[in-house]
């Protein structure tokens, strides 16, 4: 890792020159930190009225024959007797509506179908901290996989980098349309994400090049030595703009794309989303991001949750799990069927539901619901109400998005799926989906089930 | 948490009765509903006995037994069959001392059973998910042959096996470092070499002079008599079109497996009676052999005639099989073509007994819940040769040690 440079200005003080209030200003350096922006629009939006419905809106309630109504891509009413004559209005009767469904860890276009040698653009295992690589920069929009999560109900999903590095580099929330650009899909203002990874992935990669990290405490060190710097790197920043905006005329720090994002995580403007399996390594990272003053954001795969639910709920950290993977690594060893409901059951938790996977994406429901019913049967009183939340407002604030996303409140974005009955069924598709408002997907009309490039014209 | 003591203490009084009673202990499951997977379909408030390990009446005149079941709402199955995954032979996927399913050579005679562990938790865990079989077979090697698969029940038990050699396990289609005409020229030359041998030492009069064939020639020769299934990896149409000819040519008891560009030619298969394994949540175009990959697809095979399975290939999560059953009925199948996929026909295709709720089958059943393929369902009793077996895992362990009220470190409560 680069060190970069101190400020002239500050070894300038130190010889008692310059950076008086008497030199002009040279222009202020400022960093674009949205230099990839989001084109996306919703196209398409029509106003409509679902009547008649079970609804689970998302925030643990469930209304019986309810009715939701999209005006202008937004969530205009939730409720009963709602009526708007210029409205589309599709009958609920026997069906269920919930909020889009939200994965917050998914590899689709970085690690695409076919998953053939040119399209392995998710793990950037040249160096153990990759803090300055973009997984957007590796999407490829014709994953036929977003078509298929999309007819499971998928409307929001986090891109990860994978999991190789100690941190991977960023995350990228889209919506999921179809879109020849990952700016299309983008979605607009959602924080960014940064990947880290605990455990076996980057001690394997690294110590089997004998490079570090070989051990858990190298990679404990090597997050630490990153974070270090990147609060050096911050501090400079920080005091550029201090004597700037005091008149003065410092040198700008030397720009640094890998500090760029720690010091975006420090800011707290980057949301931290860590592959980490084991209770004593989560333990260690709440620990380090109190060491060097960032939120520890949300703990993906967290086979081990359920032994620190406690901890991980004082933090207000989420923990994003799968209902049963299990068994592949030592660290996915200890899995129980009922990680999610224990992580769940302390107050100020966030247990969240995920896939990591192109097959499982497209049943977030049916993932949602193995955990229901087993932990229904070993104690738990879990409804379906409050288990949408897992894959919904849960999820969203994973990902920094709840106050745009994730329930079907008066004012949020339109992002709704109907359901052809209960959504915790094995046999349950989702007949209808909606992003802001617009219809993206009815199982029932060709029309609205699209195709990627990749498949179009094969035989 | 009591439906769970009483389970365990219905166990207890099992495991006192068992040491030396349990053959002797006569069963009956009452007033339940049966999926038989037979002709006979769905049967309501209906009572089986279970008698030394076989399905002995299903409703007698009169019920005379030592103990009953009550099965009223409840759903009874035979026990569900995985295949072609790796149970027992791997514990932790990247621990390379858990790992046995692989022989660094491969080759048709390598016979993994030796090395299955009835101890690993991967047994109780899928036993919990109502799986009482499994064909389990070796992969990878370096030509086409990764060996033979053999099939186990899921006791738990040091006799756990069941038989060996139950298929030979072959794979074809897109190779990374050598044509895919190579495996199916590899394939036609081996059958070709052994038929030569067998006309020649047919045509031979003194009898005395043959040499006893080697374990590959036996296994060649089974192949050619069709008395082996030869269990064929092939995903694109061609491979599978190439594979039937060669099955017409030499008289093989063919069987395709991942085979996600089937429906372009299930008539051909159709008409060549060969079953076609699939994984059916299996969907997107892992590469150009399966571009046509569709959720879809076991039920259009069903529609057309083929006898389907489907198997579960990741060890540790075979539980999921039901589930993989109940989203196949939900894009298409037909819930008994679905139960068939993961009992008779499997137990057909690999030579294991049952499969079925009748009369004079072993007593390889579940009961379930409600319906075995909804989620919201989960296995309450299963019973494999007429043995009631316990379904706790070590995951339960896991739960119930951390979500216990006792006021003790975790460590002590075992």
């Amino acid at each position: 890792m680069r060190k970069f440079a101190f400020s002239a200005c500050f070894i300038a003080v130190a010889a008692v020159t310059g950076c008086t209030n008497n030199e002009p200003q040279d222009p202020k350096v400022t960093i674009d930190k949205n230099p990839y922006p989001s084109t996306y629009q919703a196209a398409g939006q029509v106003t409509t009225l679902i009547k008649g419905a079970t609804v689970l809106t998302g925030t643990g309630e469930r209304l019986e024959n309810a009715d939701v109504l999209l005006v202008d891509g937004k969530v205009s009413a939730v409720g009963q007797g709602i009526e708007d004559g210029s409205a589309v209005v599709i009958d609920g009767s026997g069906k269920w509506v919930t909020p889009g469904i939200i994965d917050v860890h998914s590899h689709l276009g970085a690690y695409p179908s076919p998953s053939v040698e040119s399209h392995q653009d998710g793990n950037e295992m040249t160096n153990p901290v990759t803090a300055e690589v973009w997984v957007e920069h590796s999407i490829w929009p014709q994953d036929p996989g977003f078509e298929a999560a999309r007819a499971g109900g998928i409307t929001t999903l986090q891109i990860l980098p994978g999991s190789g590095n100690l941190i991977g580099g960023r995350g990228v929330t889209l919506k999921n349309i179809t879109s020849p650009t990952m700016q299309g899909m983008k979605f607009p203002e959602a924080p960014y994400g940064l990947k880290m990874a605990c455990g076996e992935n980057p001690k394997r990669v690294y110590g089997s090049r004998t490079d570090a990290p070989m051990t858990r405490m190298g990679n404990m060190a090597g997050y630490r030595m990153a974070f270090a710097e990147a609060a050096e790197y911050k501090r400079a920043w920080d005091k550029y703009e201090r004597d700037y905006d005091a008149g003065l005329n410092p040198e700008a720090p030397e720009r640094n794309i890998q500090l760029d994002t720690l010091k975006g995580v420090l800011d707290g403007e980057i949301k931290i989303h860590n592959h980490c399996y084991k209770a004593e390594e989560m333990a260690m990272m709440v620990d380090l991001s109190k060491e060097f003053g960032y939120h520890a954001g949300t703990f993906h795969h967290a086979i081990e949750a359920y032994k620190i639910g406690d901890l991980l709920a004082d933090n207000k950290v989420c923990a994003a799990m799968w209902p049963d993977w299990w068994g592949f690594k030592m660290e996915a060893y200890d899995m129980i069927l009922e990680n999610v409901a224990v992580v769940d059951s302390f107050k100020n938790s966030c247990a969240v539901v995920h896939s990591d996977s192109d097959t499982t994406i497209q049943r977030l429901n049916q993932e949602a619901a193995k955990v229901m019913y087993r932990a229904n049967e070993n104690g738990f009183d879990i409804d379906e109400a409050h288990a949408i939340t897992w894959i919904t407002l849960n999820a969203a604030k994973s990902l920094g998005v709840d106050d745009k996303v994730g329930s079907l409140e008066a004012g949020k974005q339109g992002d709704v799926v109907v359901w052809n009955q209960n959504p915790f069924s094995v046999y349950a598709k989702a007949e209808q989906v909606f992003i802001d408002g617009a219809k993206v997907f009815d199982l029932n009309d060709d029309s609205y089930q699209a195709k990627s490039d990749f498949l179009l014209g094969q035989k | 948490m009591n439906s769970l003591k009483t389970i365990k203490k219905s166990l207890l009084t099992i495991a006192v009765l068992g040491a030396f009673n349990v053959a002797a202990e006569t069963v009956a499951i009452t007033n339940t509903t049966i999926y038989t997977g037979t002709d006979q379909g769905v049967m309501t408030d209906a009572n089986v006995v279970i008698d030394g390990g076989k399905i002995v009446a299903i409703n007698p005149a009169s019920l005379e037994v030592d103990r009953t079941v009550d099965g009223s709402g409840r759903v009874l199955t035979a026990g569900f069959i995985a295949s072609l995954n790796q149970l027992g032979l791997v514990e932790v996927g990247a621990v390379s001392t858990s790992r046995d399913a692989r022989a660094k050579k491969g080759g048709i005679t390598f016979d993994a059973s030796l090395a299955f562990n009835p101890e690993s938790t991967l047994v109780p865990f899928a036993r919990k998910g109502g799986i009482t079989h499994s064909v389990v077979s070796p992969r990878g090697g370096d030509g086409i042959f990764s060996g033979t698969s053999f099939n186990v029940d899921l006791s738990g038990d040091f006799d756990s096996v069941v038989s060996t050699e139950s298929a030979v396990i072959a794979g074809f289609g897109a190779a990374s470092k050598d044509s895919r005409a190579s495996s199916l020229q590899s394939l036609k030359d081996k059958l070709k070499g052994q038929k030569d041998k067998l006309d020649k030492a047919a045509k031979k009069d003194d009898d005395k002079k043959a040499k006893e064939p080697s374990a590959e020639e036996k296994l060649l020769t089974a192949l050619l008599n069709g008395e082996k299934p030869l269990i064929a990896s092939a995903s694109r149409a061609t491979d599978i079109l190439n594979l039937l000819a060669i099955k017409k040519e030499f008289g093989l008891n063919l069987v395709l497996a991942w085979s996600y560009d089937a429906v372009k030619v299930k008539t051909q298969i159709a008409d060549a009676g060969v079953p076609v394994i699939l994984n059916g949540m299996h969907n997107l175009p892992g590469n150009f052999d399966s571009l046509s990959a569709s959720l879809e697809t076991a039920g259009e095979l069903e529609k057309a005639g083929i006898k389907v399975i489907l198997a579960n290939t990741d060890s540790h999560l075979i539980y999921n099989l039901r589930l993989d059953a109940g989203n196949a009925v939900s894009y298409g199948m037909s819930a008994q073509g679905a139960l068939q996929a993961v009992t008779s026909n499997v137990a057909e295709v690999f030579g294991i007994e049952g499969g079925v709720v009748a009369k004079g089958q072993p007593a390889n059943l579940v009961l379930w819940s409600g319906d075995p393929f909804e989620i919201s369902s989960s296995a309450l009793n299963v019973w494999i040769d007429g043995e009631e077996q316990d379904l706790t895992t070590r995951q339960d362990k896991l739960r119930d040690r951390y979500t216990s009220k006792e006021d003790k470190r975790r460590g002590y409560i075992k």
